[in-house]
């Protein structure tokens, strides 16, 4: 009662987070948002509101990959990685340049090209896993007990310098990946889903299945989840946490490099600088989704990825981005542990 | 010993004032040097149509050689950051080059925003500004909707109250509108028959105006944009979202106000086959570029319209000999761009209007005042893109355009549209 007018503002956001206040205007702005989508939908046809929900989708699959490393190294050493959206655009770019050495360009026909880009697909996420845990090496352990404002600039340094690789490397251009997925499209009902958009979807559900069996199952997957529930206690098990970081930077460098050749396949169209942006909407679906969280990340991307494509064909687009950033702010002042929470050590 | 050495010394400095003599004719002591600077995107993205004309205007500079007894040199400027034309590059360009006093004019900029950002530096200097290819009509005329949809008018690019800037390309008030006619006209008077249209801009100066331009007189002619969307190049990279839109809505054509630099026909690499060999892809010069074939990848095809700001000069008899010439000192297909010839027009007007502002400053170097007020007063020029004469706000008196289409893997010829205003 005496303490209510002499609140800090720390304790006041604290207590208008848990009261029915924010909720109450939270929801009220979705409501508002849902009914003005609904009332755009409505005015066109059926079989356009599924196309627009494939490409979201789609799309969501991809954001959903790259946020997925983003998670994984938050919830392990609470670092936002800023050079992850740029691992990606390596993929991409690794990918392109290994493509041609197995005889593989866009005229290639038929299941010629399947199991060349199967090989182009695992060199290139062990080529980035190797650059990702490299980087981890030089750049971030050095500075593991340091106030986290310093590996987080080193991040965003760390960012700049891989795009700026790229552009010395394969210059400013836009560059085109081959068009090697099937062009053909299934008509449901009137609603033309590509075989691009299916198989992309199936890609990413695999590698984030494939992620939470790993996780859940495997020594390494327990051994990343103690490190990030306690670092201390893990180490005092017995638990090689150098090798289990670096292996986590591994893991998600491969899911990135593989989200930049889903992003070269689906989009045919990679820069340089692809990744600064593509990195921040993917860093925004996972706090989204829930930093530190896996499902979180792939719910996250998904939502972004639905949002996104349905703001850029019901509305203007460029109010898109404005959107994605005003959900992440949203996010962070209304609900920071995200729409699935975040697993946080008890401190 | 002595001797010996002394001998060596005028043997070399002989050899030395001829080698030094060069190609002005050597031992002709020259007034002075006259530099010609340029202002184009010749790095990344927009390379493909700025290297090219950054070469057509070192040609028409190196082929002059001297003038009046001065020595011409070529003094070239980037304004690509990262890839893309950047207007704040431009403007340090051009403050560059007003503080080089052998500098008394400029050839360029290429792009409409750039141009924006660089006039009102170039009028404060004064500097000679000369473009071969900006098109936005709002640089040069007045229209009452110029403050809104571009954010500028042509007056409040002119501090001075007076004009330095001239261009030989046709502005967007005839190029948009050009292409609108043609997608309407019937075909079987080789238009393309189109009503229905879907328009998409990059929502920078050139591409929104000339988008405009274009729906405008679509509409105004009968047809009908079935979908209008703008798009930040920055950020929007997939387009299957616009493609799924306009589809729906059924559109038969795109027109694209947008450069390749702005990811202009990135969307058509991303068509499926089938979407690709319906739809008409239609856009202004910003994409009549090799950088957009690249992107279109395999779903480029005959069905990729695009109008280019100045006529071709190689369908001009009498450019044959300059244009063979050019294709000489530089071969290759890649040198030769849409606007590689009014890049040589551009310089040429320029050290012609030196020319005759050193005249009539009495054989002196002129003061850069005096070159602007020569170039406006140009009339009847021969160049290889057309005969130039300049209007009061440094247009040309009768703008011609190319209409081309993609044929075997590159631009080819399809029609000429004059304009007589």
């Amino acid at each position: 009662m005496n303490g209510a007018l002499t609140r800090t503002p720390a304790a006041a956001l604290r207590s208008f987070r848990s009261s029915q206040v924010s909720t109450f205007i939270g929801l009220l702005i979705l409501v508002g948002a849902l009914a003005l989508t609904i009332q755009h939908v409505l005015q066109q046809s059926a079989s356009y509101f599924f196309q627009i929900l494939v490409i979201g989708v789609a799309d969501g699959a991809i954001y959903a990959l790259i946020a997925l490393g983003y998670t994984m190294v938050y919830g392990i050493i609470e670092l936002i990685n800023f050079a992850h959206g740029d691992v990606f655009t390596l993929g991409a770019f690794v990918s392109l340049a290994l493509l041609p050495m197995f005889g593989v360009s866009e005229g290639t026909s038929g299941p010629g090209w399947i199991i060349p880009l199967l090989v182009v697909a695992v060199l290139t996420m062990a080529i980035c896993g190797g650059i990702n845990v490299a980087i981890e090496r030089v750049a971030y352990r050095p500075l593991r007990h340091a106030p986290r404002l310093a590996p987080l600039i080193t991040a965003i340094g760390m960012s700049s310098i891989l795009e700026g690789a790229m552009y010395l490397w394969r210059g400013p251009f836009n560059l085109h990946y081959p068009n090697l997925l099937p062009q053909n499209q299934l008509i449901i009902r009137g609603v033309a889903i590509g075989y691009k958009d299916l198989i992309v979807v199936a890609i990413a559900i695999i590698l984030v299945a494939a992620l939470t069996v790993f996780i859940n199952i495997s020594k390494l997957g327990k051994a990343m989840r103690a490190t990030a529930q306690d670092r201390d206690a893990a180490q005092l098990m017995g638990i090689n946490i150098n090798g289990t970081i670096a292996a986590t930077f591994f893991i998600g460098a491969v899911l990135a490099a593989a989200g930049g050749i889903i992003w070269g396949l689906y989009i045919n169209n990679v820069t340089f600088d692809l990744g600064f942006e593509t990195g921040l909407i993917a860093f925004t679906s996972a706090v989204f989704g829930g930093i530190g969280n896996i499902p979180g990340a792939a719910l996250g991307g998904l939502l972004i990825g639905v949002i996104a494509a349905f703001n850029n064909a019901y509305f203007d687009s460029s109010w898109t981005e404005i959107i994605i950033f005003a959900i992440l702010i949203a996010t962070l002042v209304f609900r920071p542990t995200g729409l699935l929470g975040m697993r946080v050590p008890e401190k | 010993m002595v001797r010996a050495r002394g001998l060596a010394v005028l043997v070399v400095a002989t050899f030395a004032a001829f080698a030094c003599g060069g190609s002005t004719g050597g031992g002709n002591t020259s007034k002075g040097e006259i530099d010609i600077a340029s202002d184009l995107p010749v790095s990344g993205a927009d390379a493909s149509s700025g290297l090219p004309t950054q070469e057509g205007a070192n040609f028409a500079v190196t082929r002059a050689g001297t003038l009046k007894g001065y020595t011409l040199k070529f003094v070239p400027f980037d304004d690509a950051v990262n890839g893309a034309h950047d207007p704040q590059k431009g403007v340090q360009n051009v403050q560059a080059m007003l503080s080089n006093n052998k500098i008394l004019g400029m050839v360029g900029p290429f792009n409409s925003n750039v141009a924006k950002a660089e006039i009102p530096v170039g009028n404060q200097g004064p500097l000679a500004m000369i473009s071969p290819s900006n098109t936005n009509e709002c640089l040069t005329q007045a229209h009452d909707y110029c403050q809104a949809a571009d954010g500028f008018t042509a007056a409040s690019l002119r501090p001075t109250g007076k004009n330095n800037y001239f261009r030989v390309a046709a502005p967007d008030t005839f190029q948009g509108p050009a292409m609108a006619d043609f997608a309407l006209k019937a075909t079987s008077s080789q238009g393309l028959g189109l009503t229905k249209i879907a328009v998409w801009d990059d929502e920078e100066t050139f591409g929104q105006g000339v988008a405009n331009n274009f729906a405008q007189e679509f509409t105004a002619k009968g047809g009908q944009v079935v979908d209008r969307k703008s798009y930040d190049p920055k950020s929007k990279a997939d387009f299957h979202d616009f493609i799924a839109s306009a589809i729906s809505k059924g559109a038969q054509g795109i027109y694209l106000g947008a450069t390749s630099a702005t990811k202009g026909c990135i969307a058509r690499g991303e068509m499926t086959a089938s979407q690709a060999s319906s739809l008409y892809y239609l856009g202004p010069d910003g994409i009549g570029d090799s950088q957009c074939i690249k992107d279109s990848g395999s779903n480029a095809n005959d069905k990729m319209y695009v109008t280019q700001g100045v006529a071709d000069a190689t369908q001009n008899p009498t450019a044959k000999s300059i244009v063979a010439a050019y294709e000489a000192a530089y071969p290759g297909s890649s040198n030769v761009g849409a606007y590689t010839f009014a890049g040589y027009d551009c310089a040429a007007i320029l050290i012609d209007s030196i020319g005759r502002a050193i005249d009539a400053n009495g054989g002196n170097m002129p003061t850069r005042q005096q070159v602007i007020d020569a170039m406006a007063k140009t009339s009847n020029f021969q160049g290889l893109t057309g005969t130039i004469t300049f209007d009061a706000n440094g247009d040309p008196t009768h703008p011609t355009l190319q209409l081309q289409h993609y044929s075997g893997g590159n631009w080819t010829f399809v029609a000429q549209f004059s304009q007589g205003s």
